[in-house]
């Protein structure tokens, strides 16, 4: 009888403990702090969305663990992730933020795709508090879309992307200087996808020849393309010492094939910053192997590897692009916070104002590799590494920091 | 030199066109109605290949060997033609011209995005035509001129797949009730040949020819990516039909290899970015001078 009481009177116990600490749970937040994804969850690239998506959702659960948002009132907010799809289609994309602007919405991160990025960026406000330009006052903080320079184009978009110049300049730089027998170059270019284009011709190209590489030609093909023979056949015939591939993992798995079946031989295979992902490996594992790669992201620090566990929860991968998401939620925290965002219902249009300003005010910040210094027009400057392609995992090459 | 290769590289590539072509052809003639459907039912089939052989896991690095995996894309292929005849064709009104078409584009789009969710969009390595067998096969004749071992392959298969194709047609019953319905619909029903079933058999057949075209197109490529080829290669085989004469399987083979052959030489002349556009205006050229195709029937009153 005394057990059966004990036992009566420690569940009874358990049981108002369990609801004191749930109580004590709800009130830990006070207020909800709503922060807005949106990118490509459909559609060809849709794993840039999930793997957003997911990073977000770590990094907010991160936040959350550790007490949330300290708000303006001292208050205590929690991060609520809402993802919208924008198939990666410009018109989609304007819609979908539209109707995030028009909601509870503080910031917004995204957009995946550089091709919704630009057109997107257009209907914001050109210029803070220019009463003639009715655009969107609305803060958009992006992760993924890496065409270069876009952030100009509004005094509401920021991007945490890496700067794609600087990457490869070095890159072509330290291969000069690893190999200095490289003479030559032959490039080979998505000519159909925003940012491959742009990285071959302002970019490759370019630091390829500033490095003091001459550039033999380049192949060309487009992004739905199934068939390389005639490309890999001029690639072949140049006889480069290096080959930089400008292109996603699809292309650039299928091109890679042909280049293996053709026996094409090179010294050096550079390939595109986005290709550095696990599209890659599940697409060309193999073929892929050696590929040099600059990228924004490897599991080398603490907090990367925290990162790269957190998103995995969520069945994302982190890489150059979801990375930056997870950067961009802990910047927004320390901007809100620096700021005093309210979180409140009558405070939306002013707490976007605050996390406007507080973007552009940033000088530097911590990101998952480094020191992240960011600049006037919006735009940042990241650490890198050069990884390469090793079995089934990217491995870190060189480290230039070091 | 280059052109002689471009033509040769073109001409073997182009079977797979040409194995998409008899398919929309074949349904057409039968028919008298395009499954816009087709090649998204086809690449479907490679998927399934694809998932089969990983959960199956028996041996090599995708759990079969190629050639299981090439048949098991063709029955796959067969069935998902057999779906999409019932959803929309058995049971969309015969009257509404439009009520089929459309039914199959709604269906083109749907498989598209189903492989995409399930995939995540990521591209599929898939076994190359004779991995396994020879590595990176190639007949090399000079330094400038070679041929593809797997694209030669390809392109036989493409060949047995047609002759059986033909056996059927012209030399089976089911074969001669096709052929009966593909000319006169009411007559074959008052000879008491079933339409539907062989409407069914048909699209089926259709479906098993694009199963391997989607598994040798994966193949040759060595990687699936449903959502970026499967619009491009829908038009490509629609362009074939008209080309090579709607109805017409001698005409699709034909107009297959052609359009291959076509796009690679401007490819090698003109650059990728311009290919595409002379290609195009060959269908206009033959839209403008020769609307029946190169085989089809010129247009009468019935």
């Amino acid at each position: 009888m005394i057990v059966k009481r004990f036992y009566l009177f420690a569940g009874a116990a358990a049981v108002a403990l369990t609801g004191v600490s749930g109580t004590a749970l709800a009130q830990k937040f006070d207020r909800e702090v709503h922060i807005a994804g949106f990118g490509a969850k459909s559609g060809v690239v849709r794993s840039f969305g999930v793997n957003t998506e997911g990073m977000m959702r770590a990094a907010a659960d991160k936040i959350n663990a550790g007490g949330g948002i300290k708000l303006g009132d001292g208050k205590m907010g929690k991060v609520v992730v809402t993802f919208y799809d924008d198939r990666c289609r410009a018109e989609e994309g304007i819609s979908v933020i539209r109707r995030i602007a028009s909601g509870k919405f503080v910031v917004a991160v995204g957009p995946t795709c550089s091709n919704v990025a630009e057109p997107l960026f257009g209907i914001l406000q050109k210029t803070v508090d220019d009463k003639s330009d009715s655009g969107l006052q609305f803060p958009i903080f992006t992760d993924t879309a890496i065409k270069g320079g876009l952030a100009k184009i509004s005094a509401w978009a920021f991007r945490n992307v890496p700067n794609e110049t600087e990457m490869y300049k070095n890159l072509f730089a330290w291969v000069k200087k690893k190999w200095p027998n490289l003479k030559t170059v032959y490039g080979g270019v998505e000519e159909d996808f925003a940012h491959s284009r742009f990285t071959w011709y302002k970019v490759m190209d370019k630091q390829a020849k500033a490095a003091g590489f001459k550039v033999l030609g380049r192949a060309k093909w487009l992004l739905a393309d199934t068939n390389f023979t005639t490309q890999v056949r001029a690639m072949k015939k140049a006889k480069a010492d290096i080959i930089s591939i400008s292109s996603h993992p699809f292309t650039l798995c299928g091109l890679l094939k042909e280049m293996r079946r053709q026996r094409v031989k090179y010294k050096v295979l550079i390939g595109l910053t986005s290709s550095s992902s696990m599209e890659t490996l599940q697409g060309c594992a193999r073929q892929a192997k050696g590929i040099i790669i600059p990228t924004s992201f490897a599991p080398v620090t603490a907090a990367a590897k925290e990162a790269s566990a957190g998103g995995a929860k969520y069945k994302a991968s982190a890489d150059l692009h979801s990375a930056a998401a997870w950067e961009n939620m802990m910047v927004l925290k320390q901007v809100m916070e620096s700021k005093g965002v309210m979180a409140k219902a009558g405070t939306i249009q002013a707490d976007r104002r605050k996390i406007r300003d507080g973007l552009a005010a940033l000088k530097n910040t911590q990101g998952l590799i480094g020191s992240i210094k960011r600049h006037k027009s919006g735009e940042a400057t990241k650490p890198f590494v050069y990884v390469h392609a090793q079995g089934k995992e990217w491995k870190i090459l060189h480290d230039p920091n070091k | 030199m280059d052109y002689v290769q471009a033509i040769v590289d073109g001409l073997l590539f182009g079977a797979v066109y040409a194995l998409i072509g008899i398919g929309f052809t074949l349904i057409f003639g039968v028919m008298n109605k395009i499954n816009m459907a087709y090649a998204a039912a086809s690449f479907a089939g490679a998927y399934v290949s694809l998932g089969i052989a990983q959960v199956v896991g028996l041996s090599g690095d995708f759990g079969l060997p190629p050639f299981v995996m090439f048949l098991v894309s063709a029955v796959a292929g067969g069935v998902f033609a057999y779906i999409v005849y019932l959803i929309c064709f058995r049971f969309t009104p015969d009257h509404y011209e439009l009520a089929s078409l459309m039914a199959t584009i709604g269906t083109l789009l749907m498989v598209d995005e189903m492989v995409v969710q399930a995939t995540n969009g990521e591209p599929q390595n898939y076994p190359e035509v004779l991995q396994g067998i020879f590595d990176n096969p190639m007949l090399e004749f000079s330094e400038e001129f070679a041929i593809r071992g797997d694209l030669l392959t390809l392109f036989i298969v493409a060949v047995i797949a047609t002759l059986g194709l033909l056996w059927v047609l012209f030399r089976t019953k089911l074969g001669l009730a096709t052929r009966a319905v593909a000319q006169q619909r009411m007559a074959a029903q008052l000879c008491g040949i079933r339409v539907d079933r062989t409407n069914a058999t048909t699209f089926v057949i259709a479906g098993v020819l694009g199963g391997l075209a989607g598994a040798m197109i994966g193949a040759v490529v060595g990687t699936l990516l449903q959502s970026l080829v499967v619009i491009p290669l829908t038009i490509k085989g629609l362009i074939v039909t008209v080309i090579g004469g709607l109805g017409s399987i001698p005409g699709a083979i034909v107009g297959g290899l052609m359009v291959g052959a076509f796009e690679n030489v401007f490819l090698a002349i003109r650059g990728v970015t311009e290919r595409d556009m002379y290609v195009m205006l060959l269908l206009f050229v033959f839209l403008a001078f020769r609307p029946q195709g190169l085989f089809g029937r010129v247009a009468v009153r019935d």
